[in-house]
């Protein structure tokens, strides 16, 4: 069978339609488009905008200025354990002023609570312990304000914190805005921050 | 490793008829669910937080915490997907059309074969120890295990958790096996054996992150974590008097099925919504960002 000229040079044209489309394809892999995230997922560095870089690439053993990202060895010698979440409970204030209180998460080196009122969520307070995550303790290195007589800082629209002990990060945070900056400060000011210091 | 949790947030489908069935059941538990989807809106919604920089830190938090294995996220998450897929037999086949628009409930009727009630009655069984494992896995059990698991349904559930055990009771429970479910699931279980476990479709998807419990093993554990939300579950149902029927009417509203053939409704429910792994990836970046945020 014999193709004119013109059935020819369409085919052709068909064809590296085609292919470039398959090259195209291959290239990009099916991959989407780059994600603000996709650093973090790499194991790359935080983007926390308290610390300055250092320069020095991938640390083998991160330290506290600026952890890397990627999960690390908790059984390698030095290692600071996280203490379980339950330690912290005792330290935690009780209901009250018509809040009631509900116990939502216990995990390694974290224990959070909600405040709830007319069943609706109005706070959350938290006990973490920063051995989890160490460059949480910079951002109170500018702190100007205290509460219970350890360091406080507001992080972002919702959220009060005090580090108690240089480890334990005690947060409430605001999930209702019924529950002022104010409330907050209360709050924290009631849970048994010198208890807490104490701990190992 | 496996997908990134931002991407699977991200791809939840925002129609479809996972999203349908879901709003169908609004009725059963008023304002409790949206069908919240994408990692970052997530975040400016389970904190409220408007400020990039907080935003990009809490992010970048809970995806450390989701990929770190020894957190247990990827547990709860691969429990919510084994356990969605075992559903039924004609879950895979018809995976493809899962998250397609609208599945036509007659055109598919030959297609269709209502479970055994006793098959149905251990599918119910399986997501509540699903439920029970990812529970722990996400937010951590203090105290007792399924006595704590049971109280936190009971007075903590909110959101797409609640929404998940509303559509358990309907959809698993209600539809295919009637009012009388929660008695028919007890006998179910009451006889059950360990080779009627190892018989099941499913199961064996499972078998390793189920606990075992006293004399009688795995079973032991299914049956506990049956009984610790039997009650709670018979209230539910009591106090809203949720039937068959208003169930079903509800349904015609977003999906068409008939009400004539319960059984086979349950049965598409089954082959065309992941219900049950749409609102777990749901719970579990809510509790993820809720911890992220207190830890940054």
């Amino acid at each position: 069978m014999v193709f004119s000229s013109k059935g020819v040079s369409n085919k052709v044209l068909m064809s590296l339609v085609l292919a470039l489309s398959l090259l195209l394809m291959a290239a990009c892999g099916g991959k989407k488009e780059p994600s603000r995230w996709d650093n973090a997922q790499n194991g790359g560095k935080t983007t926390s905008s308290s610390s300055t870089s250092t320069g020095t690439g991938t640390a083998v053993a991160p330290k506290q200025d600026k952890p890397d990202n990627k999960i690390p060895d908790k059984t390698a010698p030095g290692a600071i354990k996280p203490l379980d979440g339950g330690t912290f409970n005792k330290f935690f204030p009780p209901a009250g002023d018509g809040y009631d209180r509900v116990a939502v998460q216990e995990k390694e080196g974290t224990a959070i609570y909600k405040l709830k009122k007319g069943g609706k969520d109005a706070a959350e307070l938290s006990v973490t312990d920063t051995a989890n995550n160490p460059s949480a303790v910079e951002k109170f290195k500018s702190s100007s304000q205290k509460i219970g007589g350890y360091p406080a800082v507001d992080q972002g629209s919702t959220a009060t914190a005090v580090l108690v002990a240089n480890r334990f990060q005690v947060k409430a945070i605001s999930k209702d805005p019924s529950f002022s900056k104010a409330d907050r400060e209360k709050w924290l000011g009631k849970f048994n921050l010198s208890g807490l210091s104490a701990l190992k | 490793m496996s997908k990134p949790i931002y991407e699977i947030i991200d791809e939840l489908p925002t129609s479809g008829m996972t999203v349908r069935a879901l709003q169908a059941l609004d009725f059963v538990v008023p304002g409790q669910w949206k069908n919240l989807v994408g990692f970052e809106n997530t975040i400016r919604d389970v904190t409220g937080e408007t400020d990039e920089n907080m935003i990009q830190q809490i992010g970048e938090r809970a995806i450390y915490l989701f990929n770190d294995k020894s957190q247990g996220y990827q547990t709860a998450l691969w429990m919510y997907q084994k356990i969605n897929s075992a559903g039924g037999a004609l879950g895979t086949a018809a995976m493809a059309n899962k998250i397609g628009e609208s599945i036509s409930f007659l055109s598919f009727l030959d297609r269709l074969t209502p479970k055994a009630d006793k098959l149905q009655a251990i599918d119910l069984c399986l997501k509540i120890v699903g439920e029970a494992v990812g529970y722990a896995k996400i937010n951590g059990i203090p105290g007792d295990g399924i006595g704590e698991f049971a109280s936190a349904v009971a007075d903590n559930y909110t959101g797409p958790s609640l929404m998940r055990m509303a559509a358990l009771i309907c959809f698993d429970g209600l539809i295919p096996l009637g009012p009388n479910f929660i008695l028919k699931v007890e006998e179910v279980i009451g006889n059950l054996s360990s080779s009627d476990l190892s018989s099941h479709p499913g199961f064996s998807y499972i078998s390793s992150m189920v606990p075992s419990l006293g004399g009688d093993g795995q079973v032991g554990f299914i049956r506990s974590s049956f009984d610790s939300i039997k009650g709670w579950m018979g209230s539910f149902v009591g106090e809203r008097g949720l039937t068959q029927s208003s169930i079903v009417s509800n349904l015609q509203r977003f999906i068409e099925v008939s009400d004539s053939k319960l059984d086979y409704v349950a049965a598409f429910l089954d082959m065309s919504t992941n219900w049950y792994e749409h609102t777990g990836v749901q719970s579990l970046a809510r509790s993820l960002v809720e911890r992220a945020q207190a830890e940054i």
